[in-house]
């Protein structure tokens, strides 16, 4: 069965129809990259995968693991195993980075009817975890992404993606506003999640980012739908010829 | 309901901390006379109103000594249809030299029906006073609340969570005892704001 299984999504943010008539199928174990112009409602997608307010899905369906996921609350489909990366991560000041991975990790694992971790247990994974991205412990003692650089936030991100095992990632322009260690760091990481019972969707503009996270299926979308599918050579082309070919195609 | 506090002795000290979720209407201001000189007097707060509440809450801190010294930390949290309003009286004396006060207010709203209010009244009689009051209003936004649910929150516990970041800063001067009571008293108050 396929993992996540979109087709012909139908959206739209206050009257502006945005997607239109998406269809994705992503199994197990494979990563796909969406790639194309500014305003292709990449970033759409991803929000209305997540369950943002304010983004009407007028049509079309999404499913994870065969289950309805237009149907559920944010939480819900983050315990159904639904991870967002997001393109700019929301600040919550006075709130421990730490503290927010905690009360995070337990939300979900209540809900997957699985027990709390102790606490011994959660620092011992938190740490295992922070060290392979670099991120050191003073970091997570500073509120949620307050003052932290475009690199701290997005490594931020992996971080939590770790911690909260999800089944289908998605990652919106996590290499946006990266240097290049900084990417490498954030895309070793997501390669150290690969699995063969996990899925990402990766965003992107760039064909830099996969030439570090390789996919297996590269997609070009344009004016709210993908108008062309092939393996990882397709973001070499792109990156050579630009997308204005397919403005027109869509 | 209006508790003042005498601080008589040379180099006295008195701190008001309070968490109140309150009844329908509440006025209330623990205040402090600062009599003693060098003496200091201290007010955290945290106000929370829900539904129709209306809370009216502050301090007064009355420097009459000499190099006498007052802080006030309060955040307001307003929710439902509730008023919150802080108003808080800070003055100097005549003979009051070198009185200092630091005032930060901050409110937070959740929802677009509720309002948050400061009302500071500063006196100051003598030229020697410097008295500094910061204020900031804020609301709960909604991509704060999806990042929290996105990560597997619920709406009650991501408000619950952000609020209690917003006064993590009074949180710190309560006993350890306490300070966990009025976590889970923050939350109790706040169910049923959201969605």
């Amino acid at each position: 069965m396929a993992l996540l299984e979109v087709k012909d999504l139908h959206a739209r943010v206050e009257e502006k129809e945005i997607l239109r008539g998406l269809n994705l199928t992503i199994n197990p174990g494979e990563v796909h990259a969406i790639m194309g112009p500014n305003g292709s409602g990449k970033s759409t997608l991803s929000y209305v995968l997540a369950g943002k307010d304010d983004y009407e899905v007028t049509g079309g369906s999404a499913t994870l693991e065969g289950e309805d996921l237009l149907e559920l609350e944010p939480d819900e489909r983050a315990a159904k195993g639904l991870f967002l990366a997001f393109q700019y991560p929301i600040e919550i000041p006075g709130v421990a980075s730490m503290t927010f991975l905690r009360t995070a990790v337990n939300a979900v694992r209540k809900k997957r009817g699985e027990e709390e971790l102790s606490t011994p247990d959660f620092l011992r994974l938190v740490r295992e975890k922070a060290k392979e991205l670099s991120i050191n412990q003073d970091m997570l003692k500073r509120p949620v992404n307050v003052g932290f650089s475009g690199g701290e936030k997005k490594r931020n991100e992996i971080l939590q993606m770790a911690m909260l095992e999800p089944k289908m990632c998605v990652l919106d322009e996590t290499d946006s506003g990266l240097d290049i260690d900084a990417l490498k760091i954030v895309a070793d990481g997501v390669n150290r999640l690969r699995a063969k019972n996990r899925g990402f969707l990766v965003i992107t503009h760039y064909q830099r980012l996969l030439d570090h996270i390789v996919p297996d299926v590269v997609h070009v979308m344009a004016k709210g739908r993908i108008v062309r599918t092939g393996g990882p050579e397709l973001a070499h082309e792109l990156e050579a010829k630009g997308y204005a070919g397919y403005e027109n195609a869509a | 309901m209006t508790k003042r506090g005498d601080c008589r002795g040379n180099g006295s000290k008195i701190s008001w901390t309070q968490v109140e979720t309150g009844s329908a209407i509440t006025w209330k201001y623990p205040s402090c006379i600062l009599r003693g000189d060098n003496s200091q007097g201290e007010f955290y707060s945290i106000a929370i109103s829900n539904g129709y509440q209306q809370v009216d809450s502050g301090t007064k801190m009355i420097h009459l000594g000499k190099n006498t010294s007052s802080r006030i930390i309060s955040k307001g949290i307003a929710a439902g249809v509730s008023q919150n309003t802080y108003r808080g009286q800070v003055s100097a004396h005549r003979k009051a030299t070198n009185a200092r006060n630091f005032t930060n207010c901050d409110s937070l709203l959740i929802g677009d029906k509720c309002g948050a209010h400061t009302t500071p009244y500063i006196e100051a009689k003598n030229s020697s006073a410097v008295f500094e009051h910061e204020a900031t209003t804020s609301k709960i936004s909604d991509d704060m609340l999806f990042y929290c649910r996105q990560r597997g929150l619920d709406a009650e516990e991501a408000v619950a969570l952000v609020v209690n970041g917003f006064v993590k800063d009074v949180l710190q001067h309560l006993p350890m005892e306490f300070a966990v009571e009025a976590q889970k008293l923050i939350a109790i108050s706040l169910e049923g704001s959201v969605g």
